[in-house]
This record gives structure tokens, sequence and C-alpha cells, in this order.
């Protein structure tokens, strides 16, 4: 997943060369004659037990043997897959990012991407095309954490005095209590980002530098997500870089401000592709009163990571680095093509959990290649061009959203 | 399974109230300490028996931030219950009631029950809002009160099923028109004539996962 290479189970190591062994052992397989203090058994009914023992032999070894070719095959597997991400690394970091600028539109390095880049060079793809258009540098994101760090210590002494009164200040002010509560609720299985855990201090950091670096945007709940995705593939001041780069784009913006009117138009603009993609599944939708705010909130805030296995999540942040939002909102309806026959049996309630709640052996592969059939053309409209007809448009955004 | 009656939930209240473990606790009948956080709005759903009746409940459970203000209000439309929850050991998440309230009733139909709960019960030693405090403005707001935990489940089985009844008294008394689905309640796709032996206990909840 996201271990490169270098991993210290190497899949090789525990390959067998001899498939033809005994079954394993077990007191149920051992032919044993009756105890001493018991009349012996006849012979005709020894020899059926015989048999019947050594055909019970004979199946053990067969699934044994069985079970060993599909371990067999699983370990080609990775190995061969292991071998194809050492190879795709060895082209990254060799040919393609000493040459970015001039390789990273072409062909070639574009269906690359596609696959998936390797772990090993991830972060460095994604800053580089996320970029810096921001201009902030290492040391600009050390006077912001040094910011927040005296908030921190200010805020904790002056919360006993704080009047209940104005209400708004003391929502905005409690952002930083806020980030420590979230922290902990951030990819909680993983137990890398709690309280005493290895990256919880620079999630932290990160966090608390944002909100000093964007007072006008602060924290908002689903950056945690993005953050440490970030923090697991990047160096902590080029996380925040690129964090705040990311966040910059204008459909993250849109959303991290809540701008309720343009995450409207965004959704309509989801809508035009879903019904020319999936009308089935969208009439379905429509007769359920399944409105795309329902999924995909979730899905463009924590850009998936909360909603997708992780390993999947950065093959989608991979492209979504490549394609820009558009890639965001191809991937939901990859998903709802990928589901659609399941959910068309589903009504409202049972559809909102499923895309709530997505099945965790959401196979990667599929994924992809339903994502691949999205056409991202609307009467021979592109995604930017039906946004932006969508939002000169007054009566813009979904009508079932608009109350 | 066929219901009466369905019933839209809305959970609402400030961020890390326990929203989400309330919910889990009445769906699956158990406890995450920690719980991912909800972006936008998560759902659950379980059957329950009022007064020999099937009624199903439908629960969006809503993410508490400030920021999700705006999106959290188009998600009231259509509800017949509300629980807003508060946490008894963060005497600000008391504070913010009234605000949540505000919301709720200007972007609710009017009949719309609340529940108001004071979550966390079991941990006593850190409490900071007394529950005279929490019945109190209940009582100033019209609405029921209950202290939960939805860490030893206490009570929680309590509030779910005792907002279903009162929305029940209020269709008895057709204060709800039931034929209007913006009240948040639908009438089942086979109305269930008889049954009428279980009455109007908690004992009839249909037992298990949360789907139905």
């Amino acid at each position: 997943m996201l271990a490169g290479p270098g991993n210290p189970t190497s899949p090789r190591q525990g390959v067998r060369k001899n498939l033809d062994f005994e079954p394993l052992s077990t007191t149920a397989l051992i032919l044993e004659d009756r105890p001493a203090n018991l009349p012996a058994k006849p012979a005709e009914e020894a020899l059926k037990h015989r048999q019947q023992y050594e055909e019970m032999v004979a199946q053990a070894k067969k699934r044994e043997l069985k079970e060993a070719q599909k371990r067999k095959k699983q370990l080609e597997d990775r190995c061969k897959l292991e071998e194809s991400i050492g190879t795709a690394a060895q082209i990254w970091n060799q040919e393609i990012l000493p040459n970015w600028s001039a390789l990273c539109t072409s062909r070639r390095v574009r269906d690359l991407w596609w696959q998936g880049l390797p772990p090993s060079v991830r972060g460095k793809v994604w800053s580089l095309a996320v970029g810096n258009e921001l201009n902030i540098t290492h040391e600009l994101y050390s006077i912001c954490l040094a910011r927040a760090k005296e908030k921190w210590s200010s805020t904790s002494a002056h919360s006993l005095e704080t009047e209940p009164e104005d209400i708004s200040f003391l929502f905005h002010n409690s952002s930083l209590e806020l980030i420590k509560l979230d922290i902990s609720r951030t990819f909680p299985h993983l137990c890398i980002f709690q309280q005493g855990g290895p990256y919880h201090d620079v999630l932290h950091s990160i966090l608390g530098a944002y909100t000093c670096y964007r007072p006008d945007v602060g924290y908002v709940q689903g950056m945690s997500f993005i953050a440490a995705v970030l923090i697991l593939n990047l160096d902590t001041a080029d996380a925040f870089i690129a964090f705040a780069n990311l966040l910059n784009k204008p459909c993250q913006m849109a959303f991290f401000r809540v701008d309720h009117s343009l995450m409207l138009t965004y959704f309509a603009a989801f809508e035009v592709f879903f019904e020319e993609n999936l009308p089935k599944l969208f009439a379905h939708f429509q007769k359920n009163n399944l409105t795309p705010d329902i999924y995909l909130i979730d899905w463009i805030f924590t850009l998936y990571s909360k909603s997708l296995p992780l390993d999947l999540a950065c093959r989608v942040w991979d492209v979504f680095c490549r394609d820009n939002e558009e890639f965001l909102f191809r991937t939901g309806l990859g998903l709802l093509r990928l589901y659609q026959d399941v959910l068309t049996t589903m009504d409202f309630i049972h559809m909102a959990q499923f895309l709530t709640r997505l099945p965790e052996n959401l196979p990667a592969e599929q994924l992809f290649q339903h994502i691949a059939a999205v056409h991202m053309t609307s009467r021979n409209r592109k995604w930017a061009q039906v946004l932006q007809a969508l939002q000169k448009d007054p009566e813009r955004g979904s009508p079932v959203l608009k109350r | 399974m066929a219901y009466a009656y369905l019933f839209k939930y809305i959970i609402i209240g400030d961020t890390g109230v326990g929203k989400s473990c309330l919910l889990l606790q009445f769906t699956d009948k158990r406890f995450q300490p920690v719980h991912d956080l909800t972006i936008g709005v998560e759902f659950g759903a379980r059957m329950i028996t009022i007064d020999g009746k099937q009624i199903k409940l439908q629960i969006w459970d809503t993410a508490g931030q400030e920021s999700f203000r705006s999106i959290t209000r188009s998600y009231y439309r259509g509800a017949a219950g509300a629980l807003l929850v508060y946490d008894i050991t963060r005497r600000d998440t008391f504070n913010h009631l009234t605000t949540w309230l505000e919301d709720a009733r200007q972007h609710s139909n009017s009949n719309m029950v609340i529940m108001l709960i004071g979550n966390k019960s079991d941990l006593e030693s850190r409490r900071e809002v007394k529950k005279e405090e929490g019945e109190a403005f209940a009582r100033e707001h019209g609405l029921i009160f209950m202290e939960t935990s939805a860490k030893t489940a206490s009570n929680v089985e309590e509030a779910f099923i005792n907002t279903a009844k009162e929305i029940y008294e209020k269709i008895q008394e057709g204060v709800f028109d039931i034929n209007n689905e913006a009240n948040g309640i639908k009438i089942g796709p086979q109305h269930p004539t008889t049954n009428s032996t279980l009455s109007g206990s908690q004992g009839g909840q249909h037992a298990g996962g949360g789907c139905c």
C-alpha cells in the first residue's frame, strides 16, 4: 500500500520450492488401532477404516496442494506487481522527473500516470502537479506555525474568561480546539494521528499553521483528511505547501468556504453528466429524491480519502493531480457506474447508506475501468464549459436542491 | 420488511457531542470509542414497534461544525423528529443550543418533535452541565429531555423510541397530516391492520442490524 518497494516482508522469501508435501498432521488424520483394553476391530472393518483413512488423506493432500498453488499464484502476482512498481519508479525517477516540464503533458507520461504513481515518487509528482502558485516557502510555513503556537498558548489561558454572548466569535476562536478534537477522529484505524501517535503533532501543526495562513477560511472539517494523506507522502513543510495550494483550487475553495450556491452549481454540473452517462440510474435517483449532495459532500471534501480504501484513494489523487476537479466528479460517476445494478434495486435509505459507506472490498481495477468508461462531454461541451454555463445562469443549481 | 409508518429523524448538535455514536448504539448496539468524523450526512435505519405497529425510523446524522450549518439546514425538510444533542462535559455545546433550536424551528415544519439529549452521562466526574439545567432548557422551549450515554447505552433506546411515541401520538391526535410527506411521515407500503396484541411497549423492537 503506502510502503515502498523496500517492504521488509518481501514475498519472495516465503516461496516454497516443492509443492509436493504431506498434509499438516492433525490427530484427525492419524489412523490408530483401538486402545488395548477394547476388543480389536474385525479385519473387514479395519480394512474399511484404512480405505476411508487413505481417502481422507488424499483429499487433504489435494486441498493443500490447491491452496499452495493459490498462494504461489498470489505471491507471483505480488512479485510481478512489485516488479512493475519498481520499473515504473525507475522510469519516473530517471526519465520523467528530471524533464518534468517538457514531459508532464506527453501522451506517454499521461498514460503511465493513469496507471497509478509508484508510492516512492507519489509525493514528488503530487507536489509538482499541484504546483506552488501561492509561492509559499518553508520559512513562511515556520512563521505561520509559530503564530499558531502562540495562539494555542494564549487561548488556553483565555478560554475561561470568554463570555458566551458572542457565539460566532466563540465558534471561530474554537477552531484550534476543534482541530484537536478532529485529529483523533482522522483515520482512527491507522492509529498514527491520534494522541501519542507518530504523526499527531505534524497534523496538528499543518492544520494550525493553515488557520493562521488563511484566517478567512480557517479550519473546516474534512481538511484533516487531506492534510493526513499529504503527510503520509511528503515532508512536513512540503505537505503544507501542497495542502495550501490544493485548497486554493476553485472547487476546493468553493467547498471549504461552504459557498453553498457555488456548491449547488457543482452538483448541478455533476447531474448533467450523471444523466448523460447513466440515464436509468439518474431517473431512479430522482424518483427516490436522492440528491447528489448526500454522497458528494463527503467524497469531494475529503477527496475520497475517507470513503475509499487509502491505497485506492491515493490512486484517485494521482489522476486528480493530473486532471483537476473534473476527475473528482468523474470518479463519482465511475462509482455510480460500478454499482449501478445494485443501486437500481435499492430504495432511498439503502442507497444513501450504501453511498455514504462504500463496500470495503471495492475492486480497484474495476473502478478505474468504470471511471475510464465515463464520458466527460455533454452535447459537445466539456466539464468546464458546462460548469461555466451553469454559473452564468441565474437559475443555476439543481432544481431539487434549491429550497 | 413491511411497516405501518416511516418517520424521518435528524440528529443535530455541535461537533463531537456523540451524534454518530448515539446512532450506532441505536442501530447496531455497539459503541466505537473513536468514531470517524462525519462530513455532510450519514444514515441509519431501524424498525421499532409502537402500539403494535411497525415503524421504520430513517435517521439523518449530520455534521456538527458551524461551517456546515447552511448544508444541514436543507436536511430538516421533511423531518418528523429531531434529536438535539449536547455534551454534558462541554458547557459550550450547551450554550449553543439556542442557535441550533432557532435553525431547527426555522427550517422544519412546526410539528417536528424535538428531543433534547444531554449525552455522555457516563462521564459524571467531568460533568459541566447539570441535569437540572437541561431539564430547565427543555421545559422553557417545550422539548422532551433525556440524558443518555452512547457508551453504556443508557437511555439510548428510550430517546429514539420516546420521540417516535410522541410523533405517533400527534398522528393519533390528527396534528400531523400523514398524507403530506413534507411532515416526515410516510405510510408504509402494506398497512398492517392486525398485530394489535403488541401494545405500546418498547419490547417489540426489531432486533439486530441497521437495515430493514
